[in-house]
């Protein structure tokens, strides 16, 4: 909110710091000042007042505020003058109020003037509302304006011969009603908001702004000047509701002090009484539920026990009641103006802000010596990312949010209900989009692109799913490296038991499915998928408008950190020397690596250490129709030199053992 | 010649060979097939068995003698050649290293990474949350009412909802009460995570982004250890000692409320939000506010990290560009 230094100057007795520092001083104990600026001979600041202040959206709030930080008394704050309401006789008919419901209305209060006059308003007046960013209408809109920003009292003028029936009904809005408030905009009202209507129509959205048709013109003559209480929640819900707001509005939807209702108006008779004229002919005061003041307990321990420093009594004391606050020990009586204040720890932040938070020495906290819990999913995440990282990927990190499109292919998205536009509609089922598009953003660039993503993704799944996934994405056909990063991962992870199954594809999948069928696997671990590896399908590429391959990981990583072990156990070396022999098979391009290597490691038996396929060989020397595959088959007892004879022997059998299948045939 | 002769003038000629092939020769000269050893010991066969036997073993001896020298000496006129060869061919120092292949982690990572460490060390344990929540873990337990301008006022109201309900938690104090649920004070935790705010992008705002919320809840804890905790993290996170200064601000869940700004340079730089746990928070939690109280601070890892590494936009850590990533 805007302030002006100068006008802010009238309501404070004594000296006002340079504006410089008194924006200093606001910032360090009561609202940050976000601009300071010079105009036509005075400053203009921009103030934050906190949310839960509107007692300083107004001068004379701010006026008592700073005061009290300048440890002057509530007493020295300079009063406006003002003008009793004391009623007239009059010609006019009193206008007959109706209020449905008095919880959204806890005061009403209102004065009939008649026989004003309309004319522009003096130079000061059009002077100190253009500081602070507010049009001039005419002398009683801007009076009421004017009003508002010095007391903080929202006030809204009707032109008396505008109220058809003289008769006023303040009730909420019912569906398909609209009004065409000041501002000429034909606004539909939606059900619940506050509105006044006269003997034949809507005239007013209460709070927040009034109606074309009673508005104040050249012509008028008789004002009917209200001063009401909306109740704070049903101002904001109103805002959010219709979608706009104004300066009263913001008022209303923070609380306003009931008891403002009486001095606005009198402060505005003074005004009109001055600028316009016209005798009150009528005074109106519904307030039919006093709110009563405040009282809480104030414990003096508390201060130094919440705020780690300990206060003199008399200062805590003075800055209490330098902000308004009456001593009835233990308790304490909170003045009107203050509705935010409502327990001790209330008032520990006034004591507290106002002694300077500066003026609190750090002091490290004394507590039990306990070490932090563990937490192993953080563990694994970042050892995960270790290994990724050594094994040269980079990481991203992509938006939680996709289009629809993205999000139809994958299935099973959720949607937002108000999404920041239609490229974030959806929450993310999979990191493999953001992944994909980032390869081709990074394709202008790069040719060796290695990426890796750990993060949320969400499905809709028996209510809602929301899990860990490691995906990752290297550009080209790179299924056996990433496989062998697999295995590297898993092995590191202390994961065994792993396999990869061909690919099978489930019928719930979109028509573009994501995996190419052929160059794709599960991962299985025990038995269970935990993700897949392979190249992505090139439909799903097109739909990226990615040329060329792209091989992929999607791991489960709720799984992947569950499987995981850190235990470890050293491997005896042998101190007995190892043999190895090579085998080269023959066998039908069909035929699976792990089909052979099971045949050759169930057939060897304990003394086969290790087996290393070294070679695929397809082509003219082993003809149409076959491959090799050549091994290193490394032999090795724990306890003893194995001779020449005992490797043979089981050589031997691995070899009756493969050419058991007749397609399978050795080469020797 | 005497075996003894043979012997000495062997050494010497050993010693004075200056390179591999004079010493080539001299090996030739006692110990090749016409040598004047091995002659030695072709002759023995002609001598008496009593002559033979001790003339051989002699010859022997010096044949074992003169082979260790020569070894000895061939390995040092080698070294020699090696260095002077290398002499000779000077490498490049100036040419690029090889590059090993080496990944990068993102900078928030490393960043989250760095925080937990220095509050680890501090006691704190770190816990996570949900990043779908409930109203009620959002707002309603952080005493954050419905219809309340703070909503609006702190950018909490700017929340992503579900279109079948639930919405995208705004902050990670979310957690605070999910905490409370299944762990009794005193503890010390942190909680970062990535948190979603419907606002329009631009360099300094995101509409996902990271925050590390703090809570310790004790006895006795106050202001001025606030001051200390986040001092000491402050200083171990950028290495230097860092002024720190409190002012008020308003936050539904604590009370006191502060933000703290950072002297970064010239300015005071808002770095973030803090204050004394709330009394409903407690009553939310099941506790008795008299019982307990604690602080609790929010602090956005994207800013932290945009300060480590004078980053100018925070898009850039959304973008997966890898001209930018790979710096890290």
């Amino acid at each position: 909110m805007l302030f002006s230094y100068n006008w802010l100057k009238e309501y404070i007795s004594g000296k006002l710091p340079q504006p410089k520092k008194l924006a200093e001083i606001l910032t360090m104990h009561s609202f940050e000042v976000t601009e300071l600026k010079r105009i036509s001979g005075d400053r203009v600041f921009n103030i934050d007042i906190l949310p839960n202040r509107p007692d300083c959206l107004s001068c004379i709030g701010l006026a008592r505020e700073i005061s009290a930080l300048l440890g002057r008394k509530l007493g020295e704050t300079r009063a406006p003058k003002t003008e009793k309401l004391t009623v007239g006789k009059g010609s006019l008919d009193p206008v007959k109020i109706k209020i449905i419901n008095h919880t959204l209305v806890p005061r009403y209060s209102a004065i009939l003037l008649e026989g004003i006059e309309i004319k522009d308003s003096p130079r000061w007046l059009r002077s100190k509302l253009e500081k602070v960013g507010v049009r001039s209408v005419n002398n009683i809109v801007d009076i009421t304006n004017f009003v508002m920003l010095e007391t903080g009292q929202p006030l809204h003028a009707f032109d008396y011969d505008k109220i058809k029936g003289a008769k006023i009904t303040l009730r909420m809005a019912r569906e398909r009603e609209f009004l065409i408030t000041l501002d000429g905009i034909r606004r539909p009202l939606r059900e619940g908001v506050l509105v006044i209507e006269d003997k034949e129509r809507l005239i007013d959205l209460a709070g927040v702004m009034g109606g074309r048709s009673s508005e104040i013109d050249s012509k008028t003559k008789n004002v009917f000047l209200q001063a009401g209480n909306f109740e704070r929640q049903n101002i904001a819900r109103t805002v959010k509701k219709m979608g706009f707001g104004t300066q009263a509005s913001n008022i209303y939807s923070q609380g306003v002090d009931p008891a403002m209702t009486a001095a606005g108006l009198e402060r505005a008779h003074f005004l009109i009484k001055d600028l316009a004229g016209g005798k009150i002919v009528q005074l109106v005061d519904i307030y039919p539920k006093k709110v009563l003041p405040k009282r809480i307990r104030l414990d003096e321990g508390r201060i130094e026990n919440l705020l780690g420093v300990k206060i003199p009594q008399k200062n805590a004391v003075s800055i209490l009641k330098n902000l308004g606050f009456k001593q009835e020990k233990p308790l304490v009586l909170v003045p009107a103006f203050r509705q935010d204040i409502n327990l001790e720890e209330d008032l520990v932040e006034e004591v507290g802000r106002i002694y300077g938070y500066q003026n609190i020495p750090a002091a490290l906290p004394v507590a039990a010596l306990s070490s932090p819990k563990r937490n192993l999913d953080i563990f694994w995440r970042d050892f995960v990312k270790a290994v990724l990282k050594e094994s040269g990927f980079a990481e991203v990190y992509n938006y939680s949010f996709i289009p629809e499109k993205e999000a139809k292919i994958f299935g099973k998205s959720i949607e937002l209900e108000n999404p920041i536009s239609q490229d974030y509609k959806y929450l993310r089922p999979s990191l493999l989009p953001g992944l994909i598009s980032n390869i081709s953003q990074n394709k202008k660039y790069f040719t060796d692109i290695k990426i890796f993503e750990l993060g949320k993704v969400f499905k809709k799944q028996n209510g809602f799913e929301e899990k860990n996934m490691l995906s990752g994405l290297i550009l080209g056909e790179a299924f056996y490296e990433l496989k062998g990063i697999v295995d590297l991962l898993l092995s590191k992870l202390g994961i065994s038991g792993v396999w990869y199954d061909s690919y099978q594809q489930t019928p719930q999948e979109s028509k573009i499915e994501i995996w190419h069928k052929e160059k794709s696997a599960e991962i299985k671990v025990d038995g269970e998928e935990i993700g897949f590896l392979g190249e992505i399908s090139p439909s799903l590429l097109k739909e990226f408008k990615i040329e060329g391959k792209v091989t992929a990981l999607d791991i489960d990583f709720e799984k992947l950190s569950k499987l995981s072990s850190e235990e470890h156990e050293y491997e005896p070396i042998s101190r007995f020397p190892s043999a190895i022999r090579d085998l080269a098979v023959l066998v039908p391009p069909e035929t699976k690596v792990a089909d052979v290597l099971n045949a050759i490691e169930t057939a060897g038996g304990k003394l086969v250490r290790d087996v290393d396929l070294f070679d695929i060989y397809e082509g003219e020397e082993v003809g149409e129709g076959q491959k090799n595959f050549a091994f290193h088959i490394i032999y090795q007892s724990e306890d003893h030199t194995l001779n020449s004879a005992e490797v043979e022997a089981v050589h031997n059998k691995i070899i009756q053992a493969i050419e058991k299948n007749i397609q399978w045939q050795v080469r020797k | 010649m005497e075996l003894k002769t043979i012997k000495n003038k062997a050494q010497k000629e050993i010693e004075k060979a200056g390179d591999l092939k004079s010493l080539d020769q001299v090996f030739k000269n006692y110990l090749g097939k016409k040598g004047k050893l091995t002659l030695v010991l072709k002759s023995l066969a002609g001598l008496s068995k009593q002559k033979r036997a001790k003339t051989g073993q002699k010859a022997n001896e010096i044949k074992k003698f003169l082979m260790a020298k020569f070894d000895q000496k061939a390995q040092h006129l080698k070294r020699l050649a090696e260095e002077a060869q290398g002499r000779e061919r000077a490498i490049d120092v100036t040419r690029p290293g090889k590059k090993p292949q080496f990944g990068h982690l993102h900078p928030l990572t490393q960043v989250q990474k760095r925080a937990e460490g220095i509050f680890q060390n501090m006691g704190f344990s770190v816990v996570e949350g949900p990043e779908i929540e409930d109203e009620w873990h959002n707002f309603d337990a952080l005493n954050i009412p419905k219809d309340h301008p703070a909503r609006d006022a702190l950018s909490l109201g700017k929340t992503f909802y579900l279109k079948e309900g639930g919405l995208m938690r705004t902050h990670t104090s979310s957690v605070q009460i999910r905490y409370f649920e299944k762990n009794n004070p005193p503890f010390r935790i942190i909680v970062p995570g990535r948190i979603f705010r419907n606002e329009a992008t631009d360099a300094k705002h995101e509409f996902n982004f990271y925050q590390l919320e703090g809570l310790f809840v004790d006895k006795a804890v106050s202001v001025a250890n606030l001051k200390a905790v986040i001092q000491e993290f402050l200083h171990r996170f950028f290495e230097k000692s860092i002024e720190i200064r409190i002012r008020p601000s308003y936050f539904p869940f604590t009370e006191p409320s502060f933000e703290i700004d950072m002297r970064w340079g010239e300015n005071w730089m808002e770095i973030m939000g803090a204050g004394m746990v709330h009394p409903n928070v407690f009553i939310n939690a099941g506790l008795n506010p008299g019982d307990w109280q604690g602080f609790a601070f929010g602090v956005g890892l994207d800013r932290l990290a945009m300060l480590k590494y004078k980053i100018n936009d925070i898009r850039l850590f959304y973008s997966g560009d890898l001209r930018f990533l790979a710096q890290f």
